[in-house]
Formats: C-alpha cells, structure tokens, sequence
C-alpha cells in the first residue's frame, strides 16, 4: 500500500492537536484525512469512512478515547488504531491494548514520530 | 530553573523592578556573557577589580582577559577555564542586567553570591540542575507544608517549570503564589481536573492578549486574535503538563490518576476551595496557574 492510498481519521478534541497531525500526514503524502472531535463522533466516522488508520486522543468528552477504541473493534476487530495522548502510564496503555489499539503515541507529537510510524504501518509493521 | 529562581530573588530583594526583569528576559537571547560577569560569578574577581579592568581597557587596546592577568587579577589558566566554563542562564541574566545598566556589578556580585549562600548553591548544583535543590527552592517559595499531599503539589510546580522551559520558553520569572485570582474584564480561564486518589483542579488564567501570546508561544504560530486555536492551545497546554504529571505520578507513587477534558472559558470560575495562585512572569505579560488544595 502507498499513503497516498490511505485513509487516515484523527480524533482529538483539540483543534490544534488535529491541526498538528494533518500537517504532518499532508506532507508525508496522504489526501484522505478524515477528523473527529470526540469519542461518539470518531465511532460514527469510522463507520462511515472505514480508514486504514486512527489515530486517537484519550481524555475527550462524551466519550474518553479507549472506550471508543471498544466500540470500534466491536463494529470491525481489524480496526488499526494508534493511541496519541500525553496520559501515557501503564495502566492507560494497559486499558488501551486490551481495547484493541495497536500502538501508543506520548504527546506532544513529533512530526518524526508519525512519519515513522505510518512507514511502518505501509511496511506491514504491525 | 536556577535562572527563573535568580529573577525571583531579585525581584523580592527589590534590587530590578518587574520592567527591567522583564525587558532583560527579553534581552537574555541577545546577550553575549563577559569575562567580568564571569570572573565575579566564580569568586575570583570582585567588582571594584572588574571596574578597574574596564577603566583600563578604555586606555590600553587589549582584550580584557589579558588586561586582568596584567594587572595580576586573574591567572592565563582562570582565564581558559571561564571563557570554556558552560553559559549559564542565571549569569545571561545577570549579564543582560549590567549590559542595560539596570545593575552595577557591584551590585550583581553581592546579589548573586547572596542568593548562592542562601540556598547552598554551588555552581556543579546550577549547571547540573540538582534535582533536591530545586525542590528546595521550589519549597521556599510555594508552601505546601500545610496540605496532605506536599510532595505532590511540589511535583507539580517542579514539572510546571519544566514543562514551561521545554515548551512555552525559558524567559520567565515566578511571582509570590497568591491564594485569589485577580480578574480583570478579558480574563480568560482553561481548566481541568485531576481525578482519583489525588484529586484537584488546574487552571490557566490570562487576559485576552496574554493568552494569545502564550497560545502563539505553545503552538508555534502567529496567532493574532482570540479564536478556537488560541482556546485549544491553552487546553493542550495544561492537558500535556497535567498529562506528563499524571505519568510521573504513577510510576514514582503508583497513584493511577484520571484527567477531565479541558475547557476555555471567559472570567473565573468561582470556587470554594483553597486555591494556590502562581503568577509566571513572561515578557508578553503574565500567565497564572491555579490548583486547589
């Protein structure tokens, strides 16, 4: 796959954060990026979009990133979702990989990082 | 951190006023540091040594260095070892304090070797950073010995200092901790709470315009009128410290804490808890950062 074929949703309820993130993927190449503002809008997107790649806050309102994690591998168990919070501790990313995510970004998010991580992803990385 | 403690001290010693502290700070990044600074900083000159080497580099075209071990002041080898020493930010300040004339060295050599003396610095604990030095000065300035939860309240201020050197800037000065808000009609606060078995809310509290600066600062971008970033980036801001503290607190106490999501609001929000008030002092104005207790 090449990023120019990925869909890619970004949910954080920060303005900025999403701002951050698609500047970066932008760059790396990729046209579908899809947003989201808080957990009940990300589960709805998903379902809607079917991205290849989520990338997800954890502290939102009305609903907190790792039980919208939940609901997604619910609705599609296949579901590639890489948690980006500065809440990083063990029992968070305990809580987030039992969920189904993926992979664990500690904010504040380095453009490298994601770079790293999506070559990775198109690699079959993970 | 020894750089923001200096502001402080002197402002409490009210040997600057908060103008020419703030002005300084600005100056800070401009400034080249002297020997003579340096000289004084290290014990091996005192002022009136230093205004004698100046006086007679206005008359002889040397360098000041060689002027000093002329006159006998310092050795080649005191020399070397200041002009390699590591910068310091504490002396930057100093510098850029004497270079505007806000401060004669006389005067920077009793401030600065007064407030080595009353916290017990050596210069290995300010280049190093001794982390129970800046707890201690962190204490003596934020008292938290009446609460139940002190080392965790220190924590806080320790990683806010932190978090505001690594990603808002360096050029700012703590104020005395007040226990109320001051509000004016443009005051905006962010908050969010921490949740578990610490529990507290966190704020930022700005005006209008200090808050878009700060914003611009966080976020790196010209940001110029009070809109969803400038909102969003002060969330961040506090979301990411609060997030890093939340981390730090789990693995060194094993207390698991959650966060609320952050909100921007217009004025304050009233409480009646105890609050502790930390007014940071930034060259585009001052930002304070509330917890209750």
């Amino acid at each position: 796959m090449n990023i120019s074929d990925m869909k890619i949703l970004v949910c954080d309820d920060s303005i900025l954060s999403r701002k951050k993130f698609k500047d970066c993927i932008v760059n790396m190449g990729c046209t579908e990026i899809y947003e989201a503002a808080d957990g009940e809008e990300v589960v709805n997107v998903y379902k809607e979009v079917r991205p290849t790649l989520v990338f997800m806050d954890i502290v939102m309102p009305k609903k907190d990133g790792i039980d919208a994690v939940k609901d997604i591998i619910a609705f599609d168990p296949n579901a590639k979702i890489v948690m980006a919070s500065s809440v990083g501790t063990q029992s968070f990313l305990k809580d987030a990989i039992k969920a189904g995510a993926t992979d664990f970004l500690q904010k504040p998010i380095d453009g490298e990082q994601v770079k790293r991580l999506i070559e990775n992803f198109l690699q079959g990385g993970n | 951190m020894f750089t923001q403690f200096f502001g402080n001290y002197l402002l409490n010693e009210k040997l600057v006023t908060p103008e020419q502290l703030v002005d300084a700070l600005q100056e800070k990044k401009n400034t080249r540091l002297k020997l003579g600074v340096l000289a004084i900083n290290a014990g091996y000159m005192n002022a009136t040594q230093v205004e004698k080497a100046h006086m007679e580099q206005t008359k002889r075209d040397m360098r000041f260095g060689d002027i000093c071990v002329d006159l006998g002041f310092l050795t080649e080898a005191q020399v070397d070892e200041l002009l390699g020493a590591q910068k310091v930010g504490y002396l930057l300040l100093g510098q850029a304090l004497v270079d505007k004339g806000y401060m004669d060295n006389a005067t920077f050599e009793s401030a600065i070797n007064a407030y080595k003396a009353k916290y017990s610095l050596t210069d290995n604990d300010i280049v190093d950073g001794t982390a129970s030095k800046i707890d201690e000065l962190i204490s003596s300035l934020c008292d938290f010995s009446s609460t139940d939860n002190e080392e965790l309240y220190t924590e806080f201020v320790s990683l806010l200092f932190n978090n505001l050197i690594r990603f808002v800037g360096d050029d700012f000065t703590p104020l005395e901790p007040l226990s109320v808000i001051k509000e004016s009609d443009n005051t905006y606060q962010t908050t969010q709470g921490i949740e578990g078995e610490f529990s507290t809310d966190t704020s930022i509290v700005a005006d209008e315009d200090v808050m878009i600066a700060f914003a611009s600062r966080y976020a790196d971008e010209e940001l110029t009128s009070f809109d969803e970033y400038v909102s969003a980036a002060a969330c961040d801001f506090i979301n990411l410290h609060n997030g890093l503290f939340t981390v730090n607190v789990s693995n060194s106490n094993e207390i698991e804490l959650r966060l609320t999501p952050p909100y921007t609001d217009k004025g304050i929000k009233q409480t009646d808890k105890k609050l502790f008030v930390l007014p940071i002092c930034y060259p585009f104005g001052t930002v304070s950062f509330t917890i209750t207790l």
